[in-house]
């Protein structure tokens, strides 16, 4: 019993003022390294990139670019094209009755297309591809690291940043907007077939509905905010990947921390993003 | 601090530390061109450790490492880079990238740092594969291969830059009696024809003896004895000559053989 266990569990719980706020501050510590080191570690990676092109090389080969483009992006797109498609009828469907009461369903288009571009369709695409692309990503960066091939490529004098992670990374910055976009249209293109079914709403009223309530503003920050967490995920990704320790059981553990710091990452950042839009962008 | 330096490579008095771990302790080591220096040591003697910073991939506590008159602890990374396709690395376990073909394994190094046509990188690539017996295998993925042929691959791999000095851990652990003396007298002839340095760390005796020009033994994060390998032979020093021979008795096993024995 869970009761229980606190009870017991309770003297131990350090009761000093003075332990607790070391506690707080151990932690925070570790934290902010981790922020640090993964900031560093994309600066470094930019760094490697600039460096080979100053040396007239391209920092990359075309070829891995695309083949993680493919990957990543176009793989991606029926998952979240389905699931962006289900919320979208979800949405529409349960606005739409509560909305229905007061004769207002027509408003059931404008707030699925304001949804989805502003804030749901990077949201959900980005919750997805890092359980999708950035949990590969660190498994197979992982991997890399721990069968010593990282380090191989690092002694060979190939920066191995620039390497592995510039085309890893770039592919997701570039692909995210992309798919969020697929995204708005699933989630819309369901909110449409809803609509026509159990409000009325016919499908050009409903295109005319949409346009009218979506500003240029919106859309736009939803681009952002898609470039954005793309760059968030790959760098979390990648950097847990070369930053494994241990064998396969870290393999695991670092994808599972990639996933997980990912997802926190996405969302903590979306409301930071949205704050700040508020604050100097009010309506 | 580049001073004009005559050797290839060479470590001052150099401290390395793995947490409260002491690998090396105030070593210093000379590798003079064209040596074939064996070192031998225990497993987890830190003989690997020396092969990684003379790469720079590690960097130690106290003391620095030279390659030729660059002072590698103190480059900054992108000089590093440069002075690394110089040093050809085989690994004990390979590390060859999973992903790519052994053809694309041996050509990374001069798709990615050398301006070579397509055609002149097949034709190097060719060349070093038939010098390790592996030109068939080419289209072969590493999984496919076994810990022997792989290691051969990443030897390919190593000089296909041809570099001046080239770095073997454990080069013929896992291989079979015959391939392994093909492995040796490569060594042999690549310093002999090519001019190429090695530092070569290995547990096989036989090899090591067959192989090198000078060897030193590593010791409790000391190079213990240094000199040719029949200076070691003949040495008087009790570990030496315990590790030389591999018996039971002796300092090495000091304090923990009554475990192993009981």
């Amino acid at each position: 019993m869970p009761t229980e266990e606190s009870e017991n569990a309770s003297p131990i719980i350090p009761a000093n003022p003075v332990v607790v706020v070391q506690g707080v501050g151990h932690l925070s510590r570790e934290f902010m390294r981790e922020v640090g080191s993964l900031f560093w570690f994309m600066v470094q990676t930019l760094e490697e990139m600039v460096e080979r092109i100053r040396e007239r090389r391209v920092p990359f080969r075309a070829a891995s670019f695309f083949r993680h483009c493919e990957r990543a992006g176009v793989g991606s797109v029926p998952l979240v094209g389905l699931v962006s498609f289900f919320l979208g009828l979800t949405m529409a469907l349960l606005t739409g009755y509560q909305l229905q009461r007061f004769g207002t369903e027509r408003l059931v288009p404008g707030l699925v297309a304001i949804a989805f571009t502003r804030e749901l369709g990077p949201l959900i695409t980005g919750i997805m591809l890092a359980a999708r692309i950035g949990a590969a990503f660190t498994a197979e960066l992982g991997t890399m690291q721990v069968s010593e091939e990282v380090e191989a490529i690092e002694a060979m004098g190939i920066g191995p940043l620039r390497f592995l992670v510039a085309p890893r990374m770039l592919a997701l910055f570039l692909l995210m907007p992309c798919l969020s976009t697929v995204s708005n249209l699933a989630a819309i293109g369901a909110s449409c077939l809803i609509s026509r079914a159990y409000f009325s709403i016919a499908f050009v009223y409903f295109f005319d509905l949409v346009r009218d309530a979506l500003l240029i503003r919106d859309i736009v920050t939803g681009v952002l905010k898609s470039f954005l967490f793309g760059l968030l995920i790959g760098g979390i990704a990648c950097y847990r990947g070369l930053t494994v320790k241990g064998g396969a059981a870290g393999v695991g553990t670092a994808t599972t921390s990639s996933v997980v710091t990912a997802i926190a990452t996405v969302i903590g950042f979306d409301t930071m993003y949205n704050i700040v839009y508020t604050v100097f962008f009010p309506t | 601090m580049s001073t004009a330096n005559s050797y290839i490579a060479e470590l001052r008095e150099v401290t390395m530390q793995f947490e409260d771990k002491t690998v090396l302790d105030d070593l210093s080591l000379k590798v003079r061109p064209q040596d074939r220096l064996v070192i031998l040591g225990q497993s987890g003697s830190g003989k690997s450790t020396i092969l990684r910073l003379i790469l720079g991939i590690l960097q130690p506590h106290e003391g620095s490492v030279f390659f030729k008159q660059f002072e590698i602890t103190r480059l900054p990374r992108r000089k590093l880079q440069r002075i690394r396709r110089h040093i050809g690395m085989v690994y004990q376990y390979s590390a060859l990238l999973s992903s790519r073909t052994v053809r694309d394994n041996v050509a990374l190094p001069l798709e990615e740092l050398t301006d070579e046509s397509r055609e002149e990188i097949d034709k190097i690539v060719d060349e070093k594969l038939e010098l390790v017996g592996m030109k068939d295998s080419k289209h072969l993925m590493p999984s496919e291969l076994s810990g022997g042929m792989r290691k051969r691959v990443s030897l390919a791999r190593a000089l296909v830059l041809d570099p001046e000095l080239v770095l073997f851990d454990e080069p013929v652990a896992g291989l079979d009696p015959v391939m392994a003396s093909v492995i040796d007298e490569l060594i042999i002839s690549l310093s002999e024809k090519a001019k190429v340095t090695s530092v070569i760390v290995t547990h096989e005796m036989d090899s090591a003896f067959r192989i090198a020009t000078r060897m030193a033994m590593l010791y409790h994060g000391k190079i213990i004895e240094e000199g040719e390998p029949k200076k070691l032979r003949e040495s008087k020093n009790p570990v030496v000559s315990q590790f030389l021979t591999g018996s039971t008795e002796g300092p090495i096993l000091e304090g923990t053989k009554d475990a192993i024995t009981a």
